[in-house]
């Protein structure tokens, strides 16, 4: 019998005032008119407690637009789930982060752009980096965990060591310090993100020094980026394994991403359990176990511990999602990883930061560089 | 960190506290969980940040008699001062 899934990602809302490069969310982005309810929410979150789940992870877009925010995370938490905000911070000062509190919140995680505030505003398309500084102090104040999310990529690797020292002095609990993923937006601006081999080395040896120095104070968690691994990632912890993830029309994916690959259909919660689509649906059967694998998996020993990695970025790559994922080395469309590796290469140069007096100008400024993620209808 | 003084009153950190069911308790922490059986569970809910570390270890001391005492405190100290290292408890 299929393991009960460990945790829900609710995506309650695709809006954001943030415009990040990098974005995960898929270019299709669910609009306002289509999004969950209150009470539909709260039925997942009771569906997904009876379902043995142990964690909710609040995300979007920006958790923080849904005026009901409050409510969910009550609810969330009375269905037994420990409640996980992932935001920009954009939206939140004391009195509304003291109501999530007391409404149950356990753990919020805010993202940084930068240390620097002019990068960090120009990744994001928007001017958050100094809130972000004066809502994290605010945090403190508060009985809640907190963690720094910092991603990096080829505009800021290069100050790697600056940009921890000044998340340290926020004083958080934990920092995730996560390589850009290609996916959603960051794949369509990937030749501006991608790091070069140089700065992927230096970087791993900044992030070991600082959980030396910080062990027992800080607790960092950091993840390599695929492209440069001999071996793909066990994406979502494996196809249908782990999570459910809920987009913000109640879609119910395997993953962040999984929109993309065709031919699939998945179910929504407005129609069907939690409970049936996770054991009986055909979209999370798909890729569940080893059935599917093709070789080189079917008979690699390593099968049981990355599932043939990433099924979106095996589409998205090789435009099959049923081969291998060319991360790995191992993969007969390895060569595709191969050739965005190299083109990182060849040319040295990250961009300059470019401040804007508004975002139409920014998104003219650097358009041959980047799109930024723009808002759902 | 150093391990725990006597006078210490360890406490689960910010953001961590008990979860699932009575019979599957678990500590519920950012991005995981543990789940706590036996003495692990004992020692752990007795971390309630009003006993000190050494009444703690008095109380486990007491309960399993027949062990050796100071391979109790050996064992809880290590205990206590992995799951400070993960973010889990304070002291």
């Amino acid at each position: 019998m299929t393991p009960n899934p460990l945790a829900l990602i609710a995506e309650v809302t695709h809006r954001c005032p943030l415009h990040c490069v990098y974005c995960s969310n898929p270019l299709q982005l669910a609009g306002t008119e289509s999004e969950l309810s209150t009470e539909q929410w709260t039925s997942v979150f009771q569906q997904s407690g009876k379902l043995g789940m142990l964690h909710a992870h609040f995300t979007g877009g920006e958790p923080l637009a849904r005026q009901d925010l409050t409510e969910l995370i009550a609810a969330a938490r009375a269905a037994g789930l420990y409640t996980n905000l992932i935001t920009s911070g954009i939206g939140l000062g004391e009195q509304r982060l003291a109501a999530l509190v007391a409404a149950g919140l356990d753990h919020i995680q805010i993202s940084f752009q930068d240390s620097r505030e002019g990068p960090a505003n120009w990744i994001a398309g928007a001017k958050a980096h100094a809130h972000k500084i004066e809502l994290s102090r605010v945090i403190r104040r508060h009985k809640v965990a907190f963690t720094v999310n910092l991603v990096v990529h080829r505009q800021n690797l290069d100050h790697l060591e600056e940009m921890i020292a000044f998340i340290e002095q926020l004083n958080p609990d934990r920092v995730e310090i996560a390589h850009t993923q290609y996916y959603g937006w960051a794949l369509a601006n990937r030749a501006a993100l991608m790091p070069t081999r140089a700065q992927i080395e230096a970087a791993v040896k900044i992030v070991a020094a600082a959980e030396k120095r910080l062990a027992g104070r800080v607790r960092i968690d950091s993840v390599v980026p695929d492209y440069y691994a001999k071996y793909p990632k066990a994406c979502m912890g494996g196809w249908g394994r782990r999570l459910m993830l809920i987009n913000p029309a109640g879609k119910v994916l395997p993953c962040h991403a999984a929109e993309v690959i065709p031919g699939m259909t998945f179910e929504n919660v407005r129609e069907k359990t939690l409970e049936w689509i996770w054991r009986e649906s055909a979209s999370f059967c798909r890729f569940r176990g080893e059935d599917w694998m093709p070789e080189p998996c079917r008979s690699c020993d390593r099968r049981a511990e990355d599932f043939g990695g990433c099924r979106c970025q095996a589409f998205l790559l090789a435009a099959d999602a049923t081969v291998t994922d060319p991360a790995c080395s191992l993969a007969p469309t390895h060569g595709i990883v191969e050739a965005a590796v190299r083109e990182a290469n060849s040319d040295m140069g990250a961009a300059q930061a470019r401040p804007a007096t508004s975002f139409v100008q920014l998104q003219q400024e650097t358009a041959e560089l980047w799109d930024y993620r723009i808002n759902p209808e | 960190m150093a391990a725990p003084l006597d006078s210490s009153q360890p406490r689960l950190a910010a953001g961590c506290r008990w979860g699932g069911s009575d019979v599957d308790r678990v500590i519920l922490f950012p991005e995981g969980a543990i789940k706590l059986q036996g003495t692990g569970r004992q020692v752990l809910e007795r971390c309630d940040g009003q006993r000190t570390f050494g009444e703690i270890i008095t109380e486990l001391q007491k309960q399993f008699g027949d062990a050796d005492p100071d391979k109790i405190r050996a064992d809880i100290t290590m205990f206590l001062e992995q799951l400070q290292r993960k973010r889990i408890v304070d002291y």
